[in-house]
């Protein structure tokens, strides 16, 4: 049997797929020792000049002409005014979701707030006349968040999921952090992608 | 006398404001912008005025008020008196230097003789040797008298690199001095009419040589130890601030524009355009009248000329982006083991190729 300690263990592996020597990667060979064209200097001096003259000939003429297929050869993004269409994977802070009414579709059933590493969640559940349970108080410590999804994964009703938003999260004040489920609820339409997101890639699990 | 005295002030005055108020600010503009280019990335393009950036060209005005209302700090424990004059050390040799720098030929307006060089001294690289070597008081005492260990620490490799570079860089030059004969710069600006005859033919060995010499003893990376900022803050102008920090800057932006004037004068034909010579000029402006005709030419010189420097200013600062910084023995190695016995071997060759 094999166990951790085997110095060398027998490889138990199929011969499927690519065979294990090629799996090896490459070894760069790394020359210490320079050789005399490189000790000269002057013409390595003049190869690194090459490499960024050429960069700045080309965004020079970018500047000018702007390269086909891309906007501009440099991909700098001008934050304030221009702003990164994010992946649906982002994570940025944790809402509820509401139904078209605008009440909350979470039913108060303590799943978040176990779960939740930083214990940031806090529900008071409560139960509507028609025997619906819902949270009456949500409270989210944004200031203990962790931003690890956690309660998104476990909920039962994708009532709460990571939305895109990453600004306006600072506060002078941590009693501001406290973000009650007022300021957490949004609106279905608008974290659709993300729900689609979490539906598809939570399902390839037993849940 | 009168013709004379105005001559000199405005050539004074054109290189003073040609220097100081356009290279200097610019010349940080230039520095960040073509990084930026390079590098892929856009550069300082936030100041405005108004809504308009033009590229980041307000960047200079708003560093020089932010400069302004800055402390002037003197640290506990230096020396006043040396640390608030060595930015003046530092500074004034950079300017002072391209007062034999000529910018232009010797022509005739009203039958006055407008020679365009500030002092047309007969011994004029040994006086750009001097000042050069006089601004390693500045870098040494700056670094000694802030009592700070990094400024020291600064100082003491600037003062090692700077001294043995100066022998280095004196040695490459002797190569020119002996093709052309003159130490007068004025004399081998116009030796090089003739295009064939520019340094860069004659001496190309004495070209690499002297352009690595004067970058180092600039302290420009890959040249920087002496104010190699992850190692040692900022060298020897740490404790500096304010109108003296930027003393310092602006001595090293001065003293890049005075070494591509240095380098455009002795091997890249000083104010001449290839192939054509100050006469040629004379007579293709004909139509003008002689004064006409004179002021025209002179003014193509110019042109010329500070085209060149501008084109070594750009090589400098690629060069500055380009390369990763030496190490200290690497840089004492590459003065003493390399350029000074190939610096000789060339005066050797020269002296050669001259006698036969």
């Amino acid at each position: 049997m094999n166990t951790m300690t085997d110095r060398n263990p027998t490889p138990s592996f199929p011969n499927v797929g690519v065979p294990l020597e090629k799996l090896k990667p490459k070894r760069v060979r790394r020359r210490i020792e320079l050789t005399l064209w490189e000790k000269l200097y002057v013409f390595e001096v003049l190869r690194g000049l090459y490499v960024t003259s050429r960069h700045f000939a080309a965004n020079m003429i970018g500047f000018v002409v702007p390269p086909k297929g891309k906007k501009r050869s440099v991909f700098t993004v001008y934050y304030p005014e221009e702003r990164v269409t994010l992946p649906p994977a982002y994570r940025g802070r944790p809402v509820l979701v509401a139904r078209q009414d605008g009440s909350e579709k979470c039913v108060a059933c303590g799943l978040c707030e176990k779960m939740c590493p930083a214990h940031a969640i806090s529900i008071v559940p409560a139960e509507r006349a028609d025997g619906d349970r819902y949270p009456s108080s949500y409270i989210l410590d944004m200031s203990r968040c962790v931003y690890c999804g956690y309660c998104e994964e476990v909920c039962p009703k994708e009532a709460i999921v990571m939305s895109a938003e990453y600004e306006g999260l600072a506060e002078t004040d941590r009693g501001n952090m406290l973000y009650p489920k007022e300021k957490l609820l949004r609106s279905e339409e608008s974290v659709k992608g993300r729900i689609q997101y979490i539906k598809r890639i939570y399902s390839k699990c037993n849940y | 006398m009168l013709a004379d005295f105005i001559e000199s002030i405005a050539k004074i005055v054109f290189i003073f404001s040609i220097n100081l108020g356009f290279f200097a600010p610019i010349l940080g503009w230039v520095e960040r912008k073509q990084s930026a280019v390079m590098q892929d990335r856009i550069g300082a393009n936030r100041a405005d005025i108004g809504g308009f950036t033009i590229m980041g060209l307000f960047h200079p005005i708003a560093d020089a008020v932010k400069v302004l209302t800055k402390e002037d700090f003197i640290p506990a424990g230096a020396n006043k008196f040396f640390h608030t004059i060595a930015p003046f050390i530092c500074l004034v040799p950079a300017i002072a230097t391209f007062a034999v720098v000529p910018f232009g030929g010797r022509y005739e307006i009203f039958g006055h003789q407008v020679n365009l060089v500030i002092a047309d001294l007969d011994v004029g690289i040994l006086y750009v040797f001097a000042l050069a070597s006089l601004a390693t008081y500045g870098v040494v005492l700056a670094g000694w008298s802030s009592r700070s260990n990094w400024s020291l620490l600064g100082g003491l490799r600037a003062s090692a690199q700077m001294l043995s570079y100066e022998v280095a860089m004196g040695l490459t030059i002797i190569g020119i001095i002996m093709v052309y004969g003159s130490l007068k710069l004025t004399e081998i600006g116009a030796a090089q009419a003739n295009f064939f005859r520019w340094g860069i033919f004659l001496q190309p060995v004495g070209f690499i040589l002297f352009l690595t010499c004067a970058i180092a003893e600039n302290k420009r990376v890959p040249f920087d130890i002496p104010e190699a900022e992850s190692e040692l803050v900022a060298g020897y102008f740490t404790e500096y601030s304010g109108l003296k920090f930027v003393m310092f800057w602006m001595a090293e932006f001065l003293e890049i524009v005075t070494i591509s004037g240095i380098v455009t004068t002795l091997f890249f034909g000083a104010w001449h355009l290839p192939f054509v010579t100050d006469a040629m000029l004379l007579s293709f402006f004909q139509f003008a009248g002689p004064n006409g005709a004179a002021i025209l030419a002179m003014l193509v010189n110019v042109a010329t000329f500070f085209a060149k420097v501008s084109f070594f200013i750009w090589l400098q600062m690629s060069i500055r982006w380009t390369l990763p910084r030496f190490r200290y023995d690497q840089i004492m190695r590459l003065c003493w083991k390399m350029i000074l016995p190939i610096s000789l071997i060339n005066i050797f060759v020269t002296g050669l190729v001259v006698l036969l």
